[in-house]
């Protein structure tokens, strides 16, 4: 560097090796800087992105504001230029989409304005047939409203006649109270000498009934024991006598070989009746042929009352024939006056 | 009733203390524009005073660099992660990304570059001024026929502009590829929603309020100490005192013009 004087002077500058050229360098990075963060902020905001313009017309702009997104799918596409009114009062949002997003807009896309809870307001574009024309530069399309906070008022009435029903319950007077008052007592006469019994029955007269009852059935149980132990008796000697039927019937001298000696003499029985049957089977079987022999006699009479009702007829008519030719034929013809 | 004569003091002395700081804040703000006239004029950077500019601007600025570059990309990790960890839980991460725009490149970062310039090169450099001034050693650069006012104030005058602004613009694009990479890693897939999203947030007027307020801190840092630094204190009060006045009002100034841009942008 150039110093104006030989000598060192207070606060002279300071003796930096190459100071031209790294000042030069810094400088070159605060230019080169600033330019980048220009082209940068030019470049997101379309300064080089074509554009085609988008009319929507809504009935009302509140939350629009400048520099707002049209979304679609999630993405931003498009941004809002202005809102302004037309002459008819409604307003028209002006929105610039970028061209080459412009395909994803089409003669039948929808476009709403969604206004949630938390969060600013929303400008949405929905295609359902991708293929149809697409959307003209400068296309005027109308915008569907969803304002979520139009909801609030409907819902405070709707919470406030919930608490107004929960005070009218819970009050003094009301039915929870009433009904925990009665649950206390109901507490109280569990808890008292009557106990779940009392509950129960509603008076203490009918508790006692009960019991009384009670005490009555533990009294006939007993006499009930007494019997069992009766019938335990009878059972036993039914036993006894059982056991003595079995020898009687089963044993050695009893009735069983009685029995066992007349079917012996039962079977021969049976013998003799088989023979006699075989017997009266031949009977049986000549009575067939006699039958047979008069079935076939019956079948002759036909022919031979044919041939006797014949001789008859003949004999009838030689009989006519004789009087007709005997002198003392009568007349038979009738004269009419 | 006459008023006693402490009462006649007082009020007289409320109404000339206000005055004095009037006189003063006037002088003070009279001897910045003429540093600023004299830091915009051509004749400040000719031969021999632009090497000695070059000068300060390389011991100024250049230890600078790396320090605040790994601190503003550090402070820019910490609060995306918070933001951003924070749009997550609550489910808003659609302005995750805007908020850490708005909060780290528009208020803090330029902010955080003024004050450290104003307090690692501008409080010194004016410190420096001032000493000399007490001590009368700018005396022999009048004796060599050599302006001390544009060979030893105007290249400090200059460097702490010089390195405010580029400290400025240096972290901030800093801060937006940190917030970038921390949002969506070392992956190209989230650049056009990026850009977009910046471009939402830099409008064309905040755009404006941005370039101003940057423009009014380097100001601010480069021009308010160095004319404090050339008042003649009428109190003659210690040098410390005259030092941490200066402060004082730089921060207040500061915080004025932030205060300022604010309100332009969100009312």
């Amino acid at each position: 560097m150039t110093n104006p004087t030989s000598d060192p002077l207070p606060l002279a500058p300071d003796l930096v090796p190459g100071v031209r050229i790294k000042a030069a360098l810094l400088l070159v990075l605060l230019f080169s800087l600033l330019l980048a963060a220009g082209l940068f902020l030019l470049k997101s905001r379309g300064f080089f992105d074509p554009t085609q313009r988008l009319v929507l017309v809504a009935d009302n702009s509140e939350g629009v504001a400048p520099g707002m997104n049209l979304t679609f799918s999630g993405f931003p596409i498009g941004q809002v230029r202005r809102a302004e009114l037309a002459d008819d009062g409604s307003v028209r949002i002006l929105i610039d989409v970028l061209e080459k997003d412009a395909r994803w807009l089409r003669e039948s896309s929808i476009f709403t304005l969604e206004r949630g809870l938390v969060g600013g307001t929303q400008i949405r574009a929905y295609t359902g047939i991708l293929n149809a024309a697409p959307l003209p530069d400068g296309a005027v399309r109308p915008v569907l409203r969803g304002d979520a906070s139009a909801e609030i008022p409907k819902v405070l009435s709707s919470v406030k006649d919930l608490l107004n029903s929960l005070n009218a319950l819970t009050r003094s007077d009301g039915p929870v109270m009433a009904t925990v008052s009665q649950l206390q007592t109901t507490t109280a006469r569990l808890n008292g000498p009557r106990g779940a019994l009392g509950v129960l029955t509603g008076s203490d007269a009918d508790a006692r009934k009960i019991i009384d009852s009670i005490e009555r059935t533990n009294v006939l149980l007993g006499h009930l024991a007494g019997l069992a132990q009766s019938a335990d008796g009878v059972a036993r000697k039914a036993d006894a006598l059982i056991g003595n039927a079995d020898a009687q019937v089963f044993g050695p001298r009893g009735l069983t070989q009685d029995v066992k000696v007349s079917l012996g003499q039962v079977n021969a029985l049976l013998e003799q009746t088989r023979a006699s049957l075989k017997k009266v089977d031949a009977v049986l079987v000549e009575a067939q042929g006699v039958g047979a022999n008069v079935r076939s006699a019956t079948t002759d009479l036909g022919p031979l009352r044919a041939e006797v009702e014949a001789s008859l007829r003949r004999v009838e008519g030689l009989i006519g024939e004789l009087h007709r030719k005997w002198p003392l034929a009568r007349d038979t013809e009738v004269k009419l006056p | 009733m006459q008023p006693s004569l402490p009462t006649v003091s007082l009020l007289a002395l409320a109404v000339r203390l206000p005055w004095q700081w009037a006189v003063r804040l006037a002088s003070l703000a009279w001897r910045a524009a003429c540093l600023g006239v004299l830091m915009i004029s051509p004749a400040s950077y000719r031969a021999p005073y632009g090497n000695a500019i070059a000068s300060r601007l390389v011991v100024d600025t250049l230890p600078l660099l790396a320090g605040y570059a790994a601190f503003s990309a550090l402070l820019s990790l910490v609060i995306t992660r918070i933001v951003v960890t924070t749009a997550v839980t609550y489910g808003l991460t659609q302005y995750a990304m805007e908020v850490v725009i708005r909060m780290l490149v528009l208020e803090i970062i330029p902010l955080a570059a003024a004050l450290l310039v104003a307090l690692r090169v501008a409080m010194p450099n004016s410190a420096d001024v001032s000493r000399a001034r007490r001590r009368g050693e700018l005396e022999p650069w009048r004796a060599r026929g050599v302006d001390p006012l544009g060979m030893v104030v105007m290249p400090r005058v200059v460097s702490g502009m010089f390195s405010s602004v580029l400290l400025a613009v240096m972290s901030s694009v800093i801060t937006l590829v940190v917030a970038y990479l921390t949002v969506y890693g070392f992956s190209l897939a989230g650049l056009p929603t990026y850009v977009w999203m910046f471009g939402k947030v830099f409008t064309p007027a905040v755009t404006v309020v941005f370039f101003l307020k940057t423009l009014l801190f380097s100001l601010a840092v480069a021009l308010l100490p160095m004319a404090s630094a050339l008042d003649d204190d009428p109190n003659n009060r210690s040098r410390t005192v005259a030092e941490l006045q200066a402060i004082v009002r730089l921060l207040v100034t500061l915080l004025m013009i932030e205060v300022a841009s604010l309100a332009s942008n969100y009312i």
